[in-house]
């Protein structure tokens, strides 16, 4: 049986470093979470180590350290660090721990959280590392698709849009192989899900199809997980213009949809979602940003031992 | 029948046998060798265990560790002997490791270990192809894009 003690002193990195019922632990934690205030992290020093621009993310775990009594210290971007008087990240990570009780770092190159985290003894959690994985997302991903769907396992999951460079859709795809989901993927051809995690589904046996008109996919659909693309990933300017206007959900769209479809996106949006869309009841996009606080307030307080007092 | 002895016999050096048919030359270019090094190879030999094989000779020279652990990642069924005086003194099966540090890169350019001062730290994920996954990116990397140190 999960207890908070589980996650005490834990890394959170990737999504495989949490099993299922510890995720469903963390779902129902969120949950106890939501609406609390207090003093539960009050002396505790969170450092968000961000070299990389980030406005959800950041400021919703800013929130949920502020909405417990803790404090932050940090950078938003990488140009305020000694990083750019040539500090390796290992040093900036063994300094910032003589500050503060957990780490959460984002930075463009892949593997830099596992990297911050053999050189940390307090807590490291990924924010988002290049185009690798976003974990906190996917658990906030997880708690909006059970607060909007009612249930997490046997769903029909449309991805759409850069399933290339999108970290939220490789942490999301990763972890819904434990939920027997359903996956279709949609994207142009030069944006398909990495084949590693395409082989990784097929290793697990886990039917996926992908296909590359959005409409066409979407009848069946529980959710629709809508992604923008990833400017910041591409190389070739001109490849990114290609593709940018990919696809667009708008409500005429919409129609080839069931009327109680979830509509989901990490944002920030750029076209991907035409901002008539936000009307639909459905539309669960903004909800799933401020899902964010609760989530990552329960996440903080078990990986920092405090969550006892609010799950008992 | 008259047989013959498909490369000569070495009287000091290292023996690399049983190299996956196709793999030697590749093998001697991770080895490094000096330039003047005396070697000789063989390539697509008849072999009862792989049913061809490549061979590698190298005369007056015995591979350390590194190298053979390189070799291994690129034929995991080769055997390395060190000839001692016309003599087997030692042989070994060149086994594939569980996991591994250094020894190649990531060849993901992205992965912060180009921005760090840090080995690579490696996962083996398959042995045919070998398959390796990088510890911090995760990317699967197969041996034909193995960039070694």
């Amino acid at each position: 049986m999960v207890t908070a003690r589980d996650f005490v002193g834990r890394d959170v990195i990737t999504v495989g470093d949490i099993r299922r019922e510890e995720l469903l632990y963390l779902l129902d934690a969120a949950e106890e979470f939501e609406g609390v205030t207090g003093t539960l992290l009050a002396g505790r020093v969170v450092a968000t180590l961000f070299f990389e621009p980030s406005t959800r993310t950041r400021l919703s775990f800013e929130s949920a350290v502020g909405r417990l009594g803790g404090c932050c210290i940090g950078f938003a971007e990488a140009g305020v660090s000694s990083h750019t008087k040539g500090e390796t990240l290992a040093d900036t990570v063994r300094v910032i721990e003589g500050y503060s009780d957990l780490v959460l770092i984002r930075h463009p190159r892949e593997g830099t959280a596992r990297l911050a985290a053999e050189f940390a003894e307090i807590p490291v959690v990924n924010c988002g590392d290049g185009a690798h994985q976003h974990p906190t997302q996917t658990f906030v991903d997880l708690y909006t698709i059970r607060r909007e769907c009612g249930r997490l396992d046997d769903l029909h999951v449309v991805f759409a849009g850069d399933l290339r460079y999108g970290r939220a859709v490789h942490s999301l795809v990763s972890v819904l192989t434990q939920f027997n989901a359903h996956l279709t993927l949609v994207s142009p051809n030069y944006l398909r899900l990495p084949g590693e995690q395409r082989r990784a589904l097929e290793a697990q046996g886990i039917e996926y199809r992908e296909m590359t008109e959005l409409e066409a996919a979407m009848p069946e659909a529980d959710v629709l997980y809508m992604t923008r693309v990833q400017q910041e990933r591409f190389t070739d300017p001109l490849e990114y213009v290609k593709f940018r206007d990919a696809y667009t959900l708008d409500l005429q769209a919409l129609e080839h949809a069931r009327k109680d479809v979830a509509i989901l996106h990490p944002l920030p949006r750029v076209t991907e979602i035409a901002p008539e869309v936000d009307a639909h009841p459905h539309a669960a996009y903004f909800r799933q940003a401020h899902y964010g606080v609760a989530v990552r307030k329960a996440l903080l307080a078990l990986l920092l031992g405090a969550a006892e007092k609010v799950l008992g | 029948m008259k047989t013959t002895q498909q490369v000569s016999k070495l009287k000091q050096g290292t023996v690399l046998d049983h190299l996956h048919a196709g793999t030697a030359l590749r093998a001697l270019r991770v080895l490094n060798l000096a330039a003047d090094q005396r070697i000789t190879i063989g390539m697509n030999l008849t072999s009862k265990r792989l049913g061809r094989k490549d061979i590698i000779k190298i005369d007056s020279y015995e591979l350390n560790e590194d190298q053979a652990a390189k070799v291994a990642l690129i034929s995991p069924d080769a055997t390395r002997s060190i000839i001692r005086d016309y003599k087997v003194a030692e042989k070994h099966d060149l086994h594939l490791p569980v996991a591994f540090r250094g020894l190649i890169r990531c060849p993901n350019p992205n992965c912060i270990v180009h921005d760090e001062r840090i080995a690579g730290s490696f996962v083996v994920e398959g042995r045919d192809p070998v398959t390796v996954s990088c510890d911090y990116c995760e990317r699967s990397i197969t041996a034909d894009q193995f960039e070694f140190e």
